[in-house]
């Protein structure tokens, strides 16, 4: 038996460059503090807290979270990559759901360095070894950042099946950035054209570099509490975690000499399916996405894994304009990865407070109309994969 | 999908086709074409009765289905009327299956000799005769497939099928013959151990498991197999339930006795785990592959003997791990004290020796050049590495004999490599000697000492062995010592020599000593040594400088005890030579013998600095030199060492395995300031493995390392990821690598580091600093059949070698005129093809010729004995062939792909690719609609641009296509071989437009 997990506060601070930010604990806190004045609640009734955050030594979460208050609460570190912050989120929501908690805090945050992601630990077995050799295997490998090479390499080989227009690729960043420009919480402000994303210098074909998410400083959180917690704290129709799935690389990754599959294709496919049949829902019923852009390749082939189109459609869908306001879904409103940036250990809960902003009505001029079901999808090579689906009644 | 595989036209017979798998095979062929002999005697599984319904009901079958079949109810043991029926009906055959077959199972305490000749008879006898009828029309029609039904029964064994077991291997046994004497006459033949559920298999075999094991399961891969379009013959396939699979042999990498030796059970026994193990295997495919370790067996030759203290096979040549180490002043002056230099400390000389702030340079002692190898010996018995085949205890052992050579006076501190080998091995009667040889290299790769370190073996001798040199050397003329030098050694002096490295207890600890029999701790005979070496120098170097010390030898014959005095008597022999003895003054007893010292009569300089002579021959010998790879490994380590920053930034360490020369380099970069070595350093996180060559192409711009990566020469392992962090290699530039390799060339040092292209042992290839090529060692046979027209006359035969990798063809032609060496294909009644790495292996004499060929790596065809008489090659003078090349190189000549079509720049591809595009194009114009697009080719390196439109090809870029390809000249060559998927995958290919264009380029098939 598991209890239903309503997400009763959320809160961020504005994504900033490597070096212009705060240090990760001020971030960090403050987002914790937000979320929990906007849930009302006192951090003395938070039983447990989850950190979530990739680039740090231990324990900087119990640093973060002891600026809020010393209660001496249990605090969890969480490292998964890039879908850190959703692991944090998920291991709240399972603490609420198994009974163990009537009330948690989820944090995630990061304070990144200039660049591009590369490893820190090179003494010994690089946990992107696998994935690196198959890359290797399949296309070669090159000076370009890797994780470029790697969705890089997944675009190349869905354009080579689908015949898909480089300039399809270029639209995803083009409309992130309209997205962006109404998030002040986002990093880049700036409206840019799909003729300025084709001619930013190439990366790795058919990537150009505004159709990669720069390395970004953050921290956003959430707070997570029990049906009754929430009625003792007067805390009226709450959104909440209708389903949720986590999943790990398959055989596919590997075997199928496929860059697509090697990037979290099936883990992407696999979530959503678990999560729509937790849940009884389907894509179709969904308004408003929030999904892992983390390049515009990885955008285009998660359409097609979340079921948000069919395989082989995703050009279509994006010609079409169904993944914008308007279209069928708005998908990353906030501007994404792509556009609002992406600190690793903060996405997460990051796409979490936009979801639960739209499920309120309360994202102002990006607000997503008659938004009733939301999906989240965050991804980390590795590998991990979250899908959550919030909806508010 | 491929295409559908159709029987039209072929005849078939399948036998025991009754019913189960035969059925099956022959329902399948029939309905794909084929006209059937449905064969069946219609007797029961265990061989009994006859009957025609079973035959007639499949070739109703076939019939109600619209396919062609006659029916024989023939018993397979009368093949030719099985065969008779096919010609009668259909007038030829081309394809037997051989299927029939019947069960007698029964434990083979119970089997009867009627169970065994029966079931022989049916399988493999009628196997035989059916085979036997047709093999003949098969091969003079020129083409046959055969199947065989083997067992897994056969393979594997199985309780109560030991007469079928015997039929169904001896059955595949029979096909791998068939299928070497049919191959040419394009019969195939293949042999299949199925497992389905039929009437047989019905009495072993579970329901359940029958129902999932379906004959139709089978016949699929006979069809595949029984296909014109099928290649494969000799095959042993596993099939049945949905699994299809091919069998082959495994054989362990086994125990080899060299010949010559006794060889028992014991030895069997002992080598039992080399003999099943399979971690190491081989998979034989032939008798000549079976025999391949008998005739490398045969190759190596009678063994040398030995004992079972010392194997000489295996320890003699045995090469040590290479190993570092460094020494500096410190060292020096410990090593310094410990030989007793110094008790006077108002002695200037002696004080160079200790004082490393010494107004006149500090000095080190010549015999500390045995130091550094006698710690790595210390150190790999520390680490339990010994050579193999030394099996004798170190109670056994003492230090007989000492040889310290050095090329040039030691530095104050270097950064040594070590190579250590088993030199010698001789059976001395009662005892042995071991011989083993350091050298030891300084940092630029020079040879700075060598060291010869004798050990005596008590009581290893006597296997009859070679006793080696018997005369006694440094013998003491009959007069008295020209000098003598006395000095007492103090009690404490082995407690200060052992600093130096040597840490046995025997020299320090009383109890230890007793227990090996001596009254109290002896002196190191390495100290002994240094003090002996110090009086040759006081009494006989110029002024007394060690630095004139250029060797030292002599022979251990008794143990000195601290507080001895020494006593040196010493002759002077001529004033580059001192013959000397030393003497324990106590006990009248002479404790070194047969010992000299070697003076230099000029001290050479560090290699560093050559001589104005010798630069003047180093400038001509740069002149037809090359850099070698030794050359940029120092190239950057010199940039490494210059620029901190690169280490601080890549913290890496990586390892470079080039081969054909092989050679080892360690780059450093893990904390700075790095460095870059030879050998095997710190454990690498990530290795790069390539050739020689490619490396050499690769790190001077010529070949990419993508592409080397691509196509496999460059292997990356370990972390891939951090190969990425190799990009300060493009600031080597090449005059730092010029500056190397002026270095070496000057200094005389040749490739020693990294084992370069030297001549070694006769034969063709050029010797000194040149690279040599096949080029250059075909122009030294040219030069070998110019000089000696009478081959013609004793060889008769002419050659052709493909050389592959880089690829040239050469003819050497001993049968007609005076006989030619030319390049270019041509005919020839023999044709070697091999790489150009093994190929210049075999000319120099580091490959044995047969060895290659057993492994596969040269390859011979045509008149294979013909090849036996190029043993010629191996007679040519190394020096001319050496001159022969220079003097080609010199007049402008030199392998082509390097040279001359370097320097005149590659031929671009593109005008050849698109006039041959435009030419298909205007005899196919249906192409273009394939096409179906205007494409623009935008090609690069060098530049040209080309639009196709319908079957028009022109040389420009006119605005009108959709659809552009972007792509470099030489990936040309790439389309034309119908790579469009690969080079679009690796980014060699630029879509831009319609990707789904790229789809449709097979018409640029086979352009180039």
């Amino acid at each position: 038996m598991t209890r239903k997990v309503n997400v009763i506060g959320v809160g961020m601070v504005p994504f900033a460059k490597p070096g212009e930010s705060e240090e990760y604990n001020v971030m960090a806190s403050k987002a914790g503090r937000a979320a929990l004045e906007d849930a009302k609640v006192p951090f003395g009734e938070v039983q447990q807290a989850y950190a979530g955050y990739v680039f740090g030594d231990s324990t900087c979460g119990q640093r973060a979270v002891y600026e809020i208050g010393l209660t001496g609460i249990p605090v969890f570190n969480v490292n998964n990559n890039c879908s850190t912050g959703s692991s944090a989120l998920m291991l709240a929501a399972q603490a609420v759901a198994g009974g163990l908690a009537e009330c948690v805090l989820a944090v995630g945050f990061e304070q990144m360095e200039k660049g591009a992601l590369s490893a820190k630990w090179t003494d010994r077995t690089n946990p992107l070894d696998k994935h690196a050799n198959l890359m290797s295997e399949v296309q070669g490998f090159n000076q370009a950042p890797p994780a470029a090479q790697m969705f890089g390499g997944a675009g190349r080989e869905y354009r080579w099946k689908h015949g898909t227009k480089r300039e399809t690729f270029a639209k995803i960043s083009a409309k992130a950035r309209v997205h962006a420009s109404r998030n002040p919480y986002a990093l880049f402000k700036n409206v840019l054209s799909v003729e300025e994303v084709m001619a930013s210098p190439e990366v790795f074909d058919p990537l150009t570099r505004y159709q990669c998410c720069p390395p970004t400083c953050g921290a956003a959180a959430a707070v997570l509490c029990s049906d009754d917690f929430a009625k003792k704290h007067g805390i009226s129709n709450p959104v909440y975690i209708a389903g949720q799935a986590m999943t790990t690389d398959y055989p596919s990754s590997f075997e199928e000499k496929s860059m697509i599959k090697m990037v979290g294709y099936d883990m992407a496919k696999n979530a959503a399916q678990k999560v729509y049949e937790q849940t009884g829902i389907g894509p179709q019923d969904v308004q408003v996405v929030e999904l892992h852009d983390c390049f515009t390749a990885n955008e285009l082939l998660t359409y097609e894994a979340l079921g948000l189109c069919k395989e082989g459609e995703a050009e279509k869908f994006i010609w079409d304009g169904d993944n914008t306001y308007g279209g069928k879904f708005v998908t990353n409103p906030s501007g994404g990865l792509l556009s609002k940036g992406h600190p690793l250990g903060a996405t997460g809960l990051a796409q979490c407070t936009e979801l639960v902003w739209h499920l309120r009505g309360t994202a102002g001029e990006r607000q997503v109309a008659g938004a009733k079901v939301a999906l989240q999808h965050n991804l980390g090579l590795g590998g991990a994969c979250v899908v959550t689906m919030y909806r508010r009644d | 999908m491929s295409k559908e595989l159709r029987f039209d036209g072929k005849v078939a017979i399948v036998t025991g086709a009754g019913g189960g798998l035969g059925r099956s095979h022959a329902l399948l062929l029939a309905s794909r074409g084929a006209q059937v002999v449905v064969n069946d005697l219609g007797g029961s599984f265990t061989g009994e009765g006859k009957s025609s319904s079973a035959a007639d009901k499949v070739v109703e079958e076939i019939k109600a289905a619209g396919g062609t079949a006659v029916a024989n109810y023939d018993s397979v043991e009368n093949g030719d009327a099985i065969v008779k029926t096919a010609v009668d009906a259909f007038g030829k055959v081309d394809i037997l299956i051989n299927n029939a077959g019947i069960l007698r199972d029964v434990s083979f305490q119970k089997m009867s000799q009627a169970d065994w000749d029966l079931i022989y008879k049916v399988h493999v006898f009628g196997s035989y005769k059916c085979t036997a009828a047709a093999w003949g029309l098969m091969r003079d029609q020129g083409y046959g497939r055969i199947v065989m039904t083997a067992s897994a029964a056969g393979i594997y064994g199985n309780f109560g099928q030991a007469n079928y077991s015997m039929a169904k291997l001896g059955i595949h046994g029979f096909a791998q013959t068939l299928a070497l004497e049919g191959k040419k006459k394009n019969v195939l033949v293949n042999t299949i151990a199925p497992i389905a559920g039929s009437r047989m298999t019905e009495t072993v075999l579970p329901q359940n498991l029958i129902d999932a094991l379906k004959p139709e399961f089978v016949s699929p891969l006979v069809a595949r197999l029984c296909h014109e379009s099928s290649e494969e013959t000799g095959g042993l396939f596993e099939v049945g339930g949905g699994f299809m699979g091919k069998l082959r042999w495994e054989r362990s990498s086994g125990k080899t006795f060299r010949l010559g030796r006794p060889i028992t059970p014991e030895g069997v026994d002992g080598a039992w785990k080399d003999i099943t193990s399979f971690e190491k295997t081989e998979h034989p495919g032939s008798v000549t592959e079976s025999m391949g370790p008998i005739m490398a067996n045969l190759e190596a030759g009678p063994s040398k003997g030995g004992n079972q203290f010392i194997d000489v096979d295996a320890a003699l040549g045995y090469k040590f791990p290479e190993q570092q180490s460094s020494y500096d002043e410190r060292d020096l002056a410990i090593y310094a004290l410990g030989v007793g230099a110094a008790t006077d400390p108002g002695d200037d000389k002696d004080l160079q020796l200790v004082y490393e702030m010494h107004g006149k340079g500090m000095k080190a002692l010549p015999t500390y050049g045995v130091i550094p190898a006698i710690n790595v010996i210390l150190k790999l018995g520390k680490e339990g590495h010994r050579a193999p085949g030394l099996e004798f205890g170190l109670d056994r052992v003492l230090h007989g004999e000492q040889y310290t050579e050095l090329k040039r006076p030691l530095p104050r501190a270097a950064k040594l490599t070590h190579r250590g080998r088993v030199k010698d091995i001789f059976d001395k009667g009662k005892n042995a000697l071991v011989v083993q040889e350091i050298v030891s290299y300084d940092e630029a790769g020079n040879e700075l000492v060598r060291n010869e370190i004798t050990t005596l073996v008590r009581g290893a001798g006597g296997w009859g062995g070679d006793r080696g040199p018997s005369a006694d050397v440094n013998v003491p003329p009959d007069r008295a010592p020209d000098k003598v030098i006395e000095e007492q050694v103090p009690v404490h002096q082995a407690l200060l020599y052992r600093l130096s490295g040597d840490w046995n207890p025997l020299h320090a600890d009383p109890g230890m000593a007793k227990a090996f029999g001596f009254d109290k701790p002896i002196l190191h005979g390495l100290c002994s040594f240094g003090y002996a070496g110090r009086h040759v120098l006081a009494g006989f170097a110029p002024e007394g400088n060690p630095d004139f010390m250029k060797s030292i030898r002599v022979r251990f014959a008794k143990t000195v005890l601290p507080g001895d005095t020494l006593v040196t008597e010493m002759w002077k022999e001529s004033d580059q030579k001192i013959v000397f003895q030393t003497k324990v003054k106590e006990r009248n007893e002479v404790v070194i013998s047969n010992a000299a010292v070697e003076f230099w009569k000029e001290i050479p300089k560090p290699a560093a600095k050559p001589k104005a002579a010798a630069a003047g021959a180093a400038g001509a010998g740069a002149a037809n030199a090359m850099p070698i790879s030794t050359d940029i490994f120092n190239a950057m380590n010199g940039f490494v060492k210059a620029n901190a920053d690169v280490a601080e930034k890549v913290k890496t360490v990586f390892q470079f395995k080039l081969s054909g020369p092989d050679s080892v380099w360690t780059i450093d970069l893990g904390t700075p300031p790095g460095s870059v070595t030879p050998g095997a350093g710190t454990a690498p996180k990530c290795t790069l493995e390539l050739s020689d060559a490619d490396f050499m192409a690769m790190a001077t711009g010529q070949a990419d390392p993508m592409k080397l990566f691509s196509t496999g020469k460059l292997k990356i392992s370990g972390d891939v990821m951090a190969s990425q962090k190799l990009g300060f290699l493009k600031k080597i530039t090449p005059d730092l690598v010029l500056a190397e390799m002026k270095k070496r060339v000057g200094s005389g040092g040749g490739a020693a580091t990294a084992g370069g292209g030297g001549t070694e042992g006769g034969g063709v290839a050029p010797a000194g600093d040149m690279v040599p090529t096949t080029w250059d060692v075909f122009i030294a046979i040219r030069d070998h059949v110019e000089r000696n027209p009478e081959l013609v006359g004793k060889i008769g035969a002419s050659y052709l070698f493909k050389v592959t990798n880089p690829d040239s063809a050469w003819v050497i032609d001993l049968k007609t005129g005076k006989g030619a060496v030319t390049e270019g294909h041509g005919a020839a009644d023999c044709t070697l093809e091999i790489s150009e790495a093994d190929f210049i292996d075999m000319t120099t004499g580091k490959s044995d010729p047969m060895k290659l060929f057993t492994t596969g790596k040269l390859k011979i065809s045509g008149n294979v004995m013909a090849s036996q008489k190029l043993s010629f090659l191996q007679k040519m003078d190394p020096e001319q062939a050496k001159q022969a090349a220079i003097k080609a190189r010199a007049a402008g000549g030199g392998p082509g792909k390097a040279g001359a079509a370097a320097a005149a720049g590659p031929t671009a591809k593109a005008p050849a690719f698109f006039a041959a595009l435009s030419k298909r194009l205007g005899e196919k114009p249906e192409l273009a609609k394939e096409l179906g697009a205007i494409v623009l080719f935008k090609i690069v390196d060098p530049g040209s641009e080309w639009t196709v439109e319908g079957a028009a090809v022109s040389p420009a870029d006119f605005g009108t296509a959709k659809t552009t390809l972007t792509l470099k000249d030489e990936d040309l060559a790439g389309l034309s071989a119908g790579d469009v998927h690969g080079l679009y995958t690796h980014g060699k290919l630029r879509v831009d437009g319609d990707v789904s264009v790229a789809h449709r380029l097979g018409l640029l098939k086979g352009l180039l």
